[in-house]
């Protein structure tokens, strides 16, 4: 997947570029709007994350030069502008998603993995792991014929460390992403370990589970 | 009191006191006026009769047969004449009140004195006037005039009244005006159809202010967009850069827990930020409330996306919705933050086993929406202080930044719920959301306006 960083914090750019590497993401970074402008003109990217906030240029104005190319990148708008009319613009003027900052780089990847889906219309949205098949268009796991009744968080919970998998998740990851942005005065990890227990309960009974990892004091990781 | 009212009760007031003046004043005034009419009619009669004398002599009124002296009364006994003969030496020139007797009759008399010589001999003239008429005339004096200043009074606050209305018209428009403004930034300044130019003034001056407020708020609004991306971007910076070393496989294990904690902390700045954002955005009007919702169906949507929370710690979470409340000029997202709140602080304060109910009712006042829990209670000295941002509470765990209570506060007034909070220490709190009551879309209230316009 070709991609385009268009982020004027060069730190930021950088640990988003090492991350998506790192996932075999190609990524070129644009730090201001005219260069931005320039790599859209001349390249065709699958991807464009969109910090909205430029020196040079309104994000939003960049959106719109860019729907109107001739190809079709998928847009993530990325900002600290959380402000509710920002979003309806964004989205509006044809961004696939929308991801305040500062976001977990996983989940990032998690909607980028969504709006790929959605976008390319992929229909195979199953994946088999240690003998189970996970379909996260029906929201259906199964053994064999057998399907695990699972509660959505369990799911969600589950679909996470799927989607990245042999890579430890911290319970703060997981909470804020089953929770979404629910502003909470502390997170609770507790109940994250609630629903890992109840998960492995449901998965041990068709094998034994010792490939979903605690790591102690860290987290959990799905190993495949 | 409105100027109107009180310029009228002025107007009313300073009426009355000057007719009360005038009818305390006013009999000694008639009198008086009376009196030198009447004065001067006994000097013309005067006059009258030296001519008469000076013409018919002397003899024609005082004769062999009358003796020395002249007396003759009207019928009406109203008025006399009398002349007699007096000795030399006295000289008199008065007019005067005097009791004289007529007919075995005591009457009040005005009386003009008046001595003249004629023929060697001096005469002493008296013509007078009953009082009685004179008293007559000037009553029905009185009652004439004050009736009619009665009249001019009542006259004069009326007009007083309606002229003030009129006068002040421009002043109650743009009362009315400003009355309409829910936010400053949605005034527009218009101008004043009048030509006194204190309230073209006024409405000027208003007009000035509003633009700065509206000035202010813009610019406030433009600073939490910059301050928002000032912090949250090198918190987002950090986060990445604590999320590749976590995941990078030459991270030694040792550290994995020390960025583990990093995160945390990370997490908690970033909380604190956004929850000051949250507020600061709610007080300045940024999010809308252009939603219609169902507060039971809404409330009984919180319960179940947190139900999972309260069975991870045995807790019992009861709802019970009485009838049906829907709230127009809402925000969903805002208002499902608010009770998620309050609802998940019963969870995380309650007893293991605990209970919590959330109890829907419909109450003169409109609907009460009350959040029960058997918790560990909130000490009667922090209850006052539980939604000030400022005052910083300890939380029994020591990790919650204390402002989700304020969050809590600051999207029921931005609603205009009531909130109330009872709490025992060691027994439970319950948080009392008060709805209100006739919240009318603007196209109901409008309708309602319209209606009521007519009757």
């Amino acid at each position: 997947m070709h991609t385009l960083i268009v982020e004027d914090e060069t730190s930021l750019a950088t640990e988003l570029m090492h991350f998506l590497a790192q996932e075999h993401y190609i990524c070129d970074w644009a730090s201001n709007g005219r260069e931005a402008s320039e790599k859209i003109a001349v390249n065709r990217y699958d991807f464009i994350l969109l910090d909205l906030g430029l020196p040079d240029y309104d994000g939003l104005d960049l959106l719109k030069e860019t729907k109107s190319a001739d190809h079709d990148p998928a847009i993530i708008i990325l900002t600290a502008r959380g402000a509710l009319e920002d979003r309806i613009k964004g989205l509006g003027l044809g961004a696939d998603d929308y991801l305040p900052k500062p976001f977990s780089l996983l989940e990032l990847q998690a909607r980028m993995q969504a709006v790929l889906r959605r976008k390319f219309k992929i229909k195979s949205s199953s994946v088999a792991f240690h003998g189970f098949e996970m379909d996260s268009s029906t929201r259906r796991v199964t053994f064999g014929s057998q399907e695990i009744v699972l509660t959505k968080k369990e799911f969600d919970i589950l679909h996470y460390l799927l989607l990245h998998k042999n890579r430890i998740l911290t319970r703060l990851q997981l909470t804020e992403h089953i929770w979404g942005n629910i502003l909470e005065d502390d997170y609770d990890s507790n109940y994250i370990d609630v629903h890992i227990k109840n998960l492995r309960k449901k998965l041990s009974a068709h094998i034994p589970t010792d490939w979903l990892e605690t790591v102690r004091g860290v987290g959990y990781r799905l190993t495949l | 009191m409105r100027l109107q009212s009180k310029l009228a009760l002025f107007s009313a007031v300073s009426k009355v006191i000057i007719l009360l003046l005038l009818v305390v004043g006013l009999p000694l005034l008639v009198n008086k006026v009376a009196l030198l009419n009447a004065d001067e009619r006994l000097l013309q009669k005067e006059e009258k009769m030296y001519k008469i004398i000076e013409e018919q002599g002397i003899e024609s009124f005082i004769t062999e047969e009358t003796g020395d002296a002249y007396g003759s009364y009207n019928l009406f006994r109203e008025e006399f004449i009398s002349l007699e003969e007096i000795s030399s030496g006295k000289v008199v020139n008065s007019i005067e009140n005097s009791l004289r007797k007529v007919d075995n009759e005591i009457v009040n008399y005005r009386v003009l004195s008046s001595t003249f010589d004629l023929g060697g001999k001096r005469y002493l003239l008296e013509i007078g006037r009953s009082l009685a008429t004179i008293e007559n005339n000037s009553q029905t004096l009185q009652t004439y005039a004050l009736y009619f200043l009665a009249a001019v009074v009542l006259l004069t606050v009326f007009t007083d009244l309606a002229f003030s209305k009129i006068l002040l018209r421009p002043l109650t428009l743009i009362v009315k005006r400003l009355q309409r403004i829910e936010h400053p930034s949605t005034f527009t300044p218009k101008e004043l159809n009048t030509n006194t130019t204190d309230f073209l003034y006024l409405n000027n001056t208003i007009n000035a202010m509003m633009g700065q407020i509206q000035e202010a708020f813009q610019k406030e609004k433009e600073f939490i967009g910059n301050v928002s991306h000032e912090l949250l971007t090198p918190v987002s910076i950090l986060q990445s850069r604590l999320e590749n070393l976590l995941s990078d496989p030459e991270t030694p294990d040792a550290m994995l827990e020390k960025l583990v904690d990093n995160l945390r902390t990370l997490h908690r700045l970033k909380s604190i930020i956004q929850a000051l954002l949250l507020i600061s955005r709610i007080e300045n009007e940024q999010y809308l409330r252009n939603e219609t919702l169902d507060i039971p169906q809404l409330t009984k949507e919180v319960a179940e996306e947190i139900k999972e929370r309260a069975e991870a710690r045995e807790i019992n979470l009861q709802v019970e919705m009485e009838s049906e409340y829907t709230l127009y000029k809402a925000n969903q997202s805002l208002l499902f933050t608010m009770l998620f709140n309050v609802v998940n602080n019963a969870i995380k304060y309650n007893k293991p086993g605990g209970t919590i109910l959330i109890k829907g009712q419909s109450t003169p006042e409109g609907y009460e929406l009350s959040i029960n829990d058997t918790g560990v209670g909130i000490a009667q000295e922090q209850l006052p202080h539980i939604f000030n941002r400022f005052k910083r509470l300890h939380a029994p765990d020591g990790e919650s930044h204390g402002l989700g209570l304020t969050i809590v506060n600051t999207i029921a007034n931005f609603h205009g719920i009531e909130v109330a909070v009872q709490s025992t220490v060691g027994e439970g709190t319950t948080f009392n959301f008060q709805f209100p009551k006739g919240n009318l879309p603007d196209s109901m209230a409008f309708s309602t306006n319209w209606a009521q316009s007519r009757n």
